[in-house]
Order: structure tokens, then sequence, then C-alpha cells
């Protein structure tokens, strides 16, 4: 679970650090590479941050 | 004055450094704060950074500068500085008719419910073919130009209003059964085939 907030930390910093750039520009391909982009790793960081909190494993007792 | 960028690069940066403390030290998960922690650097402040950013982009493809990003869309650019007010879009981008930073959006949106959004939906369309299809040759306007933009600001104005030509065509010119572009009326455009024969206003520095 620590790995995968890690790997999904990172991939936000991506994401937002993609955003910061692409508002340096105002130009269709800095809103291309937001969007696109951006958008990916975005979409995958919160995914997999999201993926983290189900469990992998379901304890015995709640059976 | 804080510009509203200037929040949003704050807010881009305050995300950074919550999503840095669980990156580095992803342990603190192990309590309730911890997890509260996460999910806010992890979810919500990313969500709010990435909605504001949105939004800031939509903002700024509103603008004159954003339209003529794409080379394509050069020669339409330098057909708003051609001087000549029979040209339209010219004599309106000249004397500030139309906001001269959103000269395009203001003249090419739809000036109807979910007029904005149609036309954000169009400049997506634009910048997909541009980058991954083929831009059509020459460019033209997917619908015939509908009076509504035009009397969007010209309807009620005394110039247009007193007009004894507009005043005898008003009822086909409101419903759109004449169009304001009728050939002998208002009829020209840009001039991106004669841009080597038409001279240039330099605005004052």
């Amino acid at each position: 679970m620590l790995r995968k907030l890690r790997i999904s930390g990172m991939l936000l910093i991506i994401a937002l650090v993609i955003e910061a750039l692409s508002l340096c520009w105002n130009t269709a391909i800095a809103f291309m590479s937001f969007a696109v982009v951006g958008g990916m790793f975005f979409a995958s960081g919160i995914l997999l941050f999201l993926y983290s909190l189900v469990p992998s494993r379901i304890s015995p007792d709640n059976n | 004055m804080i510009f509203p960028s200037t929040v949003l690069f704050g807010l881009i940066g305050a995300s950074i450094l919550l999503i840095l403390v669980v990156v580095i030290r992803p342990s603190i998960t192990a309590s309730r704060e911890g997890k509260i922690v996460a999910f806010l650097a992890l979810f919500i402040v990313p969500l709010v950074a990435l909605g504001v950013g949105a939004s800031e982009h939509m903002e700024r493809s509103e603008k004159t500068q954003f339209c003529l990003s794409c080379t394509i869309m050069e020669p339409y650019g330098r057909t708003l500085y051609v001087d000549d007010p029979s040209y339209i879009p010219a004599a309106h981008f000249q004397n500030h008719r139309v906001p001269a930073d959103k000269a395009c959006y203001t003249c090419h949106t739809d000036y109807a419910m979910f007029g904005t959004i149609q036309a954000k939906l169009n400049g997506l369309h634009h910048v997909y073919v541009y980058w991954f299809g083929t831009p059509m040759s020459p460019i033209h306007l997917y619908h015939p130009y509908n009076n509504r933009e035009c009397l969007h600001c010209h309807a009620g104005a005394r110039s247009f209003e007193d007009s004894p030509t507009h005043t005898a065509l008003m009822g086909d010119l409101k419903s759109n059964k004449l169009s304001c572009t009728t050939s002998g009326c208002h009829d020209t455009f840009h001039p991106v085939d004669k841009l080597d024969q038409v001279k240039f206003w330099k605005p004052a520095e």
C-alpha cells in the first residue's frame, strides 16, 4: 500500500508540474499538454490512490 | 493586487508540498490523522488544483492570442489589421467594437443557451483536427453565420436602429431569414487570399 501511495504521489506531482508549465503559455499546445498529458497523469495518480485504499486481503475475522 | 494565476500557482505549489510529505513519509498513513492528510494530499487538493487549472485554461482559450497560436489561423489574425473599414472583422477589432483581446471568441461564439459550451467544444474539435487530422482548406464556418451573433450587440444600438435599410428589413434580420452577411450588405470578412494586396494598419506603440 505504501508503495502505491508513493507512486500515486509522484504521478500527481508530475501532473501538477505539467499543469504549472502549461499555464506559462497561452497556446493551443499548452492547453493540449494540460488536457491530455497532465490529465492522464492526474487520472492515473488519483485512480492508483483510490485503488490503494482497497484492502488486498480480507481478514479472516470478517468472514 | 493578486492575480488569479498567482493564486493558482500557489495552490499548485502547496499541493506539491503536501504530496511530498506523503511520498517521503508514507508511514504517516498508519495513524488516522495521517490517513486524512493522505486523502487531502492525494485526492482532494489535486482535484481542486485540476479544476481551477481547467477553469483558467478555459478562460485563456477565449483570448485572441490563443486562437492565433495555430499556424493555420495566423493569416486570419493578420486580417484584423487590414487598413480598410469595409472589412467587418478589421473594423470591429481596430475600433474596439469587440474586446481586442477576445476578438475571435466574441464574434464566433453562439449567443444562445449553452453557446459558450458549444464554442468550447468546437474549439476542442479545431485543436484535435489541427493536431491529429486534416484541417479543411480553405477554412470555413460549420454553419452559416447567424444574425443573432451580430444582433447581440447591434440590436437596440442607435446607429443600427436608425438606418432606414435596417428598419425596412428588421423583421427578416431578427428572424434570421435575411443574413446580415448577404451579398451587397456586410459581406467582406477575412481577406486571407488578398493579404499581399491590402494595406495594413499599424497601431501606435
